[in-house]
Parts: C-alpha cells; structure tokens; sequence
C-alpha cells in the first residue's frame, strides 16, 4: 500500500518533469540570433525543429519616465515586426540597470533616464555566467527638463510663478513628492536643484526647509572646497510620521498622488508633466538640468549614497545636463532582435513616435564607443 | 477492495504533490538564509519599526473589524430582510477584486480630495503614508474574511436558547452578549485570525495608499526592488516563521477551547 502510493508520486513527477523539459525546449528562440550562432553544433544528427510562428519575446526595460513613448514604440514596432513580442516594463532608472546586474535577468534592451547610470553599472560589473561586462557601449538618445507639476488642489497654485515656486514649496504643511534617490534619476535630480535654488534665489535654506526633519535619518548637504557641493542620502531613508515629503520608487509613482490631491508638488520631466497632462511651471534654465548652456553650474552638485549600494561601484552620481542612455546587454538572449528595436527607435519612425509624445530624440545621436556597436546600428550614431 | 486501495492512493499521491508544492517554497525561503543573517535583520532598526507597524495595524483593523463585524454578522444571521443577499454580496466584493483596484478606490476615497478624505483632511487626518491609511486598507481586504466566518459561526446557534434566556429575564444584549457570543467564539476568533492574517500579508492596497510606514511586505518588496535577493531572503524568511509560530500558536489556543 505504502509502495503503491510511492509509485504514484513518482509516477506524476515523471509526467510534471516531462511536462517542464518540454515547456523549456519550446522556449528556445527560433528565429537566427548571434546568440544560436555562437551555440555549439549539435551532437545527433536529429533533424533540426522546424521555425514556428510564435513571436520572439523582446524584453525592454525603460526608465520610468519613457513609459508612455516605449508603449506607443511597442505598437509600431510589433506591427513592422509581427515576428516579435516586445514585452515592456518600467522602473526606476537604477531599478532597471539592477534587473540585470543584481537580479541577473535577461534583459534585451536597457534604457536608462541616466546614460552614466548604465557605464557606472553596468560597464565594470561582470556576467558571471561569460565573465563578460554587462555592457560596454550606450547611445545617448534623448534629453529631458524638470519641471514643478502641481494640480488645482495644491497649496499655493493660485500664487505660483517660475520665480516663487521655492517659497511655496518650503511652506508648512505642503506635501511635496520626491521620488527615491536610491532608485531613481528623477530623486536624486530633484536633490541636485533644490540646492542648485538656492544659490541660484538666494534662499540659504530652501534645501533644508524642504528636507530637513522629515526624514527618520537627514539628508545633508555638504560643502566639500569652494564651489562644490554633495549630497548625502542615508542606507535608511525613511520619512517620519506626519511627515511632508511624499516618497515614491519612482517620479511615475507619484503622479497619481499629485491628481488625487494627496502631493502638492512634484519635480517631474517636462515630457512625463505634458504626456499626462500635468499642470507644471517651467523651472529656469539655470535649474532644469535641461540647459546645456548651464552644464558647469549643473556640475557643483552632486549625490553621493552613503552606503555600499552596489558591488564594486561609488554610488556618486554627478549634476549633468540630463541624457537618456540605452544599451544592448552583453547577455541579451535575443540581440538580433534588439537591435532591430534599436534600430526602429533610433529611425524616422521611431523619431516621430518620441516626438509626438513630449520626447524627442537628440540630434546628432552620439555613442561613447563607436567602435563596439553593433554593426547594424553605427550608422545611425556618431562617436562622442 | 485493491480498487478502493487504488483509489485511497491516487488520494494520497494528489495529496502529497500539493502538500510539496505548498511545503516547498516555504522550506526554500527558510533554509535560504542563515540564523546570523536572521539576527542581523531581528536587530535592524528598519525591521523592527515596520514590524511594529504591521502587526499593530493588523491588531487594529482586527479589532475594527470585530467592533463592527459581529454586530453585522448577528443581523445576518439572524434576521431575514430586503437587501440581504446584496449585503453578502456586497462583503464579498474585497475578496474578489484586485487588491490594487482596492488601493486605487481606497485613494480615490480617502485620498485628500476624496469624498471622505477631503473633509477628514480638513480637520488633519490624512490617510495617505499614515499608519491610518494602512489600517484601512487592513479593514477593506480583511473583513469579510471576519464577518463571513462570524455570520456562520452565529447562525449555528440555536435562537431559541437567546429566547429562552430572555424568558428568563435577561435583556436583548445580555441574551447576545452572554449566550449567544461565546457559543460562537470559535467561529468569529477564527474570522479574527483571518482577518489578521490577511491584514499581514497585504501587499497590493496598502502600497497605493500608504507606502509609508513601510509595512513587512512593502519592506520586502523594497528590498527585493532595491537591494537585491540577499537583503529581501532573511527578511522574508523572518516573516514566514513569525506567521507560522502565530498561526500555530493560535490555533492551539482555538482548538483548546473546544
């Protein structure tokens, strides 16, 4: 009786294994990628399996703030392109380059609200499994501006202006959001102009008035020489109770807090503010991270995590004009096809659908390492 | 007879592929971190502070749900009325939906420009990244685990014993309070437990509404996202166990009073 059950259970894992392996083999990509052509021959002479239909899962993660674009890049691309099913998803910038490098998924194309993000994470962090890095080129495609997205409900819209909003922002009781700095470009951008205002207004307090005490342990801004300024976010960054900073994974996160009432404030991208039809005013050049004109002043600040947040790397991350970057992952499974995605964003077709969103791509698109792209796509970049 | 065998281990093998399946991950995430990595996460201050926050807002909802659970659990057992079998729908509607399509309502409502929301914000009581807003979304998902388990429990109770205790002189409440409650405690501290349960491993409503204080399941998530398996594995595992010794121990306590 005992013996008979056993052979039962046996008998149903053989099936449930069998069932597995051959859910696995269907997996197998069949359309020709670089990866099956580097594959060793096979060792029977079984026949090879014939091509089927099932599209190519193309998996690309983006920046949160490229979401609404990507999606409507998804729908043209799958439509030139019915053999592939391009699968999207959106997190933080750094949350996204971390599904490669520490959660070791799969990933086909990586597109960052950061291109630094993806060099400084990704180019000397090695794939186990190949010993390889992660990546070693990226193409910086877009730029973006911040702005400060408010609604009808928030506290002080009636008065606010591109020349107040610091006032209305450091006052009691107004909640502003800001999207975490651990994991996101967005945080730590917004960091970088709240002390940027201050010089800029000469309001020596607005950082703190914004920040301070509203964290279980602060954010703190030090003065490092004469003309340069770091920013220290804490391992733990946890608001108080009752606290007014509104804080989120991601700048995305915290839109519908901003239309339920429940943030006044919000530093976001101009294109994210305009894609959702957010109510916004423009922040000065000097400010928006947006200006090339205003590169040096961008540089006097920047981040620094105060904890050993990534393996090898220093989390510093350095005020900069913004650049969106995007790479192919060395341990892409389909690269074929992701170049094929790359190649559609980057084309005239891919321009246009960025445009109509609020995001357009850069002129001329630049590459920090020509010589390691693809060969299919150096045309359409030009070396930095 | 060997057919009737047949059968009884066809029973046991079904039985125990689904016992591993649900045994296993469980085991996995024990055995997937180390005693010193779960001291660490014991001592973290992070940890504890969130501990704190789930379990006493998991107490807290329970207790809402018990304050005004039962009362509607009696009247559902007891009374036959227009709108009844709507209402039972109605309690059902928590378990069914999505719990982010809850955290969305819940936003929606008692967000700073919601129906209920605005006013309680006037008057400073906020609900979004409050303790409070994450006992509400305890309370929403929760309850009808409370009342369903209550209303059953109660409606296996002989009516006639409430009657004939008033006969005897005792009034409606303490017919209910005396007789009627502690016949059917097992059932509503069974609901209970659910409810606290539930309220515990609340993920989806609670993060749209008050992400902050992180409860254990936001923290987890957080560190999943942000730090990797190594630093989710111990925190996860801690709470698993915890869970488990609660369970267990209050079951014991429920299966004593029989």
């Amino acid at each position: 009786m005992r013996y008979r059950s056993l052979h039962w259970l046996l008998l149903l894992f053989l099936i449930l294994s069998i069932g597995c392996r051959s859910s696995r083999d269907a997996a197998v990509p069949l359309s020709p990628t670089a990866s099956e052509g580097s594959s060793p021959p096979a060792q029977t002479p079984t026949p090879q399996p014939t091509p089927r239909r099932e599209p190519v899962p193309l998996r690309v993660f983006c920046a949160g703030s490229l979401m609404i674009p990507f999606a409507a890049l998804e729908k043209g691309f799958e439509a030139a392109n019915p053999d592939i099913d391009m699968q999207m998803e959106a997190h933080g910038s750094i949350q996204v380059i971390r599904h490669v490098t520490d959660i070791h998924e799969k990933i086909d194309v990586v597109a960052s609200a950061d291109h630094a993000l993806l060099s400084m994470l990704m180019y000397h962090t090695n794939d186990p499994d190949t010993g390889q890095p992660y990546a070693s080129w990226n193409i910086r495609f877009a730029t973006n501006r911040l702005v400060l997205a408010y609604s009808e409900h928030s506290k002080g819209a009636g008065e606010l202006s591109t020349e107040n909003w610091a006032e209305i922002i450091a006052r009691p009781g107004t909640r502003v959001g800001l999207p975490d700095p651990r994991f996101d470009a967005c945080g730590y951008r917004e960091l970088m102009i709240l002390q940027l205002a201050e010089a800029f207004y000469g309001r020596k307090t607005l950082f703190e008035d914004v920040l301070m005490g509203r964290f279980t342990q602060p954010i703190r801004a030090v003065q490092e020489g004469e003309n340069r300024i770091v920013i220290h976010v804490p391992e733990v960054l946890e608001p108080r109770s009752n606290s007014t900073i509104v804080l989120r994974g991601s700048s995305v996160q915290l839109i519908p807090l901003l239309q339920s009432g429940d943030v006044d404030y919000l530093f976001e991208y101009e294109s994210v503010a305009r894609q959702h039809g957010l109510q916004f005013v423009p922040l000065p050049d000097a400010l928006n991270l947006g200006s090339p004109q205003y590169a040096a002043d961008y540089q006097r600040v920047s981040v620094k995590l105060d904890f050993r947040r990534f393996a090898s790397v220093e989390p510093l991350f350095q005020g900069e004009v913004i650049a969106y970057g995007l790479t192919i992952p060395s341990n892409a499974p389909h690269p074929a096809e992701a170049e094929r995605f790359v190649a559609f964003l980057l084309g005239p077709e891919g321009k246009r659908i960025m445009a109509e969103n609020y995001h357009p791509l850069l002129e001329p698109l630049r590459v920090d390492y020509h010589d390691r792209l693809p060969e299919s796509l150096k045309a359409l970049c030009v070396p930095e | 007879m060997s057919r009737a065998r047949a059968t009884l281990g066809t029973f046991v093998g079904l039985g125990s592929v689904l016992l591993l399946f649900l045994l296993l991950p469980i085991l996995v995430i024990l055995f997937g971190t180390t005693p010193g990595r779960m001291l660490e996460t014991v001592l973290d201050a992070e940890v504890r502070r969130s501990f704190t926050v789930t379990f006493s807002s998991a107490a807290l909802a329970t207790l809402l749900g018990l304050l005004t659970g039962v009362p509607l659990a009696y009247l559902l057992a007891r009374y036959a009325f227009r709108g009844k079998r709507l209402i039972e729908g109605l309690l059902g509607l928590p378990v069914i939906i999505p719990h982010t399509s809850a955290g969305v309502a819940l936003l929606l409502t008692y967000g700073a420009q919601g129906p209920l929301g605005g006013p309680l914000a006037r008057v400073g009581l906020f609900f979004t990244d409050r303790m409070a807003g994450i006992v509400l979304a305890m309370l929403f998902v929760g309850v009808p685990f409370l009342v369903t388990s209550a209303r059953e429990a109660i409606a296996l109770i002989n009516p006639e014993l409430e009657q004939a205790a008033l006969v005897d002189g005792a009034s409606r409440w303490q017919g209910i309070w005396r007789i009627t409650l502690p016949l059917a405690r097992r059932g509503i501290a069974a609901g209970a437990l659910l409810m606290w349960a539930r309220g515990i491993s609340e993920f989806g409503a609670i993060v749209l509404l008050a992400y902050h204080p992180r409860t254990l399941a936001t923290l987890i998530y957080e560190r999943f996202q942000g730090f990797g398996l190594a630093q989710a594995t111990p925190l996860a595992a801690l709470l698993v166990l915890i869970s488990l010794i609660v369970f267990v121990l209050l079951g014991t306590c429920l299966s004593s009073g029989d």
